[in-house]
């Protein structure tokens, strides 16, 4: 139906509606934050199956080493966005034998193991918001079984009010996002949860402290 | 839900159908009360009602300007790149999609969840098309093929057991799985990660649309939702309407009401936000991004006291707590969307000769009212539902017969009158206290329910023996 026809029907559909006010304030809900904490950022996507550290700039290479091998990864993309971190991650990886690839659709296919970095790390709700960027495509924390994301402490906010305050200016440069709480799960047999169904199983966010 | 199938049968004899399944009822009613429970705990803490109370008036709000966000979304998204489309009904939707379909000379579609898809009947479509369809989201792959509809808005295979589940797999892929879930799982995850790779288009739904950004959200706890709408060339996203918030900020409360309510989460594992196709420099994501808006009857509700039933966020909250929902599950009522909402939605949307039925399948006890995230009178729509069928359907014979009842019972000498030759005409049925065969017409009545017989004495008879003697010790025995 064209544009205008369609919009006409609705209008006519609404004519004698009362307008009715948008509240402008809102009331605080279970993803409201307290305050710009790594702790409960931790304790929040922990609960939700992932792991979080708090690590200084130094503990990269010992982190995502770790990291490498809980995933026995053999192979790992590593996108763009974390390119200030590139060689202390391609240390972690080369001392657990894992073959740094960048991120192509192929390489992200069959690799073990995606590190990227993060935006905005939501401390109510444990989540990190990945912009989709051509430094940091998609598929590197969707299509390996592991994903490692690495965010700046000043990337913290409290909660959902500060993350969608910031979310359109976000969009702005990119033209997706996604907001990551831990692994990939399912309830849908028998509501038994199982991690682990389309994208990763493992997820780990490595906030990395100002010095 | 014009272009689905027809119901198979009517709410009475679907819902026998369920009833009969062994099994059946206990899984759902445990099931349900996870949900109430999760459900529970999601909110513990939180202020509930101002939370339902702002995501009635953000609801409200939107759809009573519907028309400016709409069109506002419209070129918002179109200005990111988004190809929009309008539909009016649910055969200008499904043509558009076969078109685009057809324009990349696809045969493969992933598909995400989408309840408006199931509503206009799109994979029924594409198949006759020759378009090989797999539905991505575990709980849909498995009704899928299983030939069945979703029965829950949130776990559409809840009605089946871990067992049914591999017994299909084992059956459909001549594999030898247990019936265990991760195992079942991981099988799925590999079967499907070959569908996302090498399909050419993905289908998904929206759970909220953003006027301001012209972006969009998907969430999903699976990721297949992320799927679809990255690794196809075309994306094509489907929408009821009124599926759209004015700005990012309304969805601070919008997303935890809805996931809170659904599966008692403060957030899914993925929010996905889709703000366009990939730009000239980017690695990865869909060529194409198309939005599909979906009228289908919905503007015909704008004007009338049902347009709050717009409002819906589709959480399957009132499913869960609806005793009528918790024995027959969503196959009993034989349409897309079952439950209260189902109940409400279905026939105004498709018509009464199709679903006057259903307004009748609730017992009307509100809980549905009770737990919606954004306070739709889900109670108060089926009873007015049930005042329209009546006044459309009711034969003249009904119509007397109600005005009689009406007219007697509304004079005490009459109403008097009606207990006595009621009381007496009982002894013939009445067995044991209660009355569980009656003659016709209070026979479909007694089908289904037995019926308390009129009292050997009435109050009014005893009140006028004893009623005026104070007993001593009673309520009044001071």
């Amino acid at each position: 139906m064209d544009a205008d026809a369609f919009l006409a029907r609705v209008r006519s559909g609404l004519a004698g509606v009362a307008p009715a006010p948008l509240p402008d304030v809102h009331p605080q809900t279970p993803a409201s934050g307290d305050g710009r904490l790594f702790d409960r950022f931790a304790e929040e996507l922990e609960k939700a199956g992932g792991t979080a550290r708090w690590v200084s700039r130094q503990d990269l290479s010992a982190e995502v080493y770790e990291a490498a091998v809980e995933a026995s990864a053999s192979t790992a993309v590593v996108s763009d966005d974390v390119a200030e971190f590139r060689e202390r991650i391609d240390r972690g990886l080369a001392d657990a034998g894992c073959a740094a690839a960048p991120v192509s659709r192929e390489a992200a296919a069959s690799a073990d193991l995606g590190v990227t970095g993060g935006v905005v790390g939501v401390c109510s709700t444990g989540s990190v918001l990945l912009r989709a960027t051509p430094a940091s495509p998609r598929v590197a924390s969707l299509l390996p079984p592991a994903h490692v994301a690495i965010l700046h402490e000043a990337a913290l906010v409290p909660g959902f009010e500060e993350l969608f305050d910031v979310l359109g200016e976000q969009l702005r440069e990119a033209n997706a996002a996604v907001l990551v709480t831990g692994p990939s799960r399912t309830t849908d047999i028998e509501l038994q949860l199982v991690r682990g169904v389309h994208g990763p199983k493992s997820m780990t966010a490595l906030v990395v402290r100002e010095e | 839900m014009s272009a689905g199938d027809e119901r198979a049968g009517t709410f009475a004899e679907l819902a026998h159908v369920q009833l009969e399944k062994p099994g059946l009822r206990r899984a759902i009613g445990s099931a349900m009360d996870r949900f109430v429970l999760n459900r529970a705990n999601a909110f513990a803490g939180a202020d509930l009602e101002a939370m339902r109370a702002a995501g009635e008036a953000i609801r409200a709000h939107t759809v009573a300007r519907l028309d400016s966000y709409l069109a506002q979304f419209a070129e918002a998204a179109e200005a990111r790149g988004v190809k929009v489309f309008f539909a009016a009904d649910g055969a200008e939707a499904v043509e558009y999609v076969r078109g685009v379909i057809r324009d990349h000379g696809a045969t493969r579609v992933a598909k995400g969840k989408s309840m408006a898809s199931e509503e206009i009947g799109l994979n029924h479509a594409l198949e006759a098309d020759g378009v090989d369809v797999v539905e991505t989201d575990l709980g849909e792959y498995i009704v899928q093929i299983a030939h069945e509809p979703p029965s829950h808005i949130i776990v559409p295979a809840i009605h089946k057991k871990r067992d049914e589940i591999a017994e299909l797999f084992n059956d459909v892929h001549h594999t030898d799985l247990p019936a265990d879930p991760p195992e079942l799982t991981r099988f799925a995850r590999e079967l499907l990660r070959d569908r996302f790779l090498s399909a050419e288009v993905g289908i998904t739904g929206v759970n909220f649309a953003v006027a301001d950004a012209g972006a969009f959200v998907i969430v999903t706890n699976e990721g297949n939702g992320r799927m679809c709408s990255t690794l196809p060339k075309v994306h094509v996203a489907l929408m009821g309407m009124e599926r759209i918030v004015p700005s990012f900020r309304e969805l601070a409360v919008m997303l935890p009401l809805l996931t809170g309510s659904a599966t008692g989460q403060r957030v899914t594992a993925y929010l996905n936000v889709i703000g366009g196709p990939r730009g000239p420099d980017d690695v990865d994501g869909p060529d194409e991004v198309h939005v599909v808006i979906l009228d289908n009857g919905r503007s015909r509700l704008l004007g009338t006291e049902y347009r709050s039933v717009l409002h819906c966020i589709r959480c399957g909250a009132c499913q869960n707590v609806c005793p009528v929902y918790r024995q027959v599950g969503g196959h009993g009522y034989g349409t897309v969307y079952g439950g209260p909402i189902g109940a409400v939605l279905t026939p105004l949307l498709d018509g009464f000769e199709r679903a006057g039925d259903l307004p009748y399948a609730s017992s009307l006890c509100a809980a549905c009212t009770d737990v919606c995230p954004v306070r739709i009178p889900l109670h108060e729509h089926l009873l007015s539902l049930r005042r329209d069928v009546a006044r459309e359907r009711a034969g003249a014979a009904e119509r007397s017969a109600f005005r009689t009842w009406s007219a007697v019972w509304s004079r005490p000498w009459s109403y008097r009158l009606a207990a006595r030759f009621g009381r007496a005409g009982q002894a013939l049925f009445a067995r044991g206290g209660r009355i569980r065969r009656a003659p016709f017409p209070l026979s479909r009545w007694t089908s289904d329910r037995d019926l308390p017989p009129i009292a050997s004495r009435t109050f009014r008879e005893r009140w006028k023996r004893t009623g005026h003697r104070r007993e001593p010790g009673g309520a009044d025995g001071r």
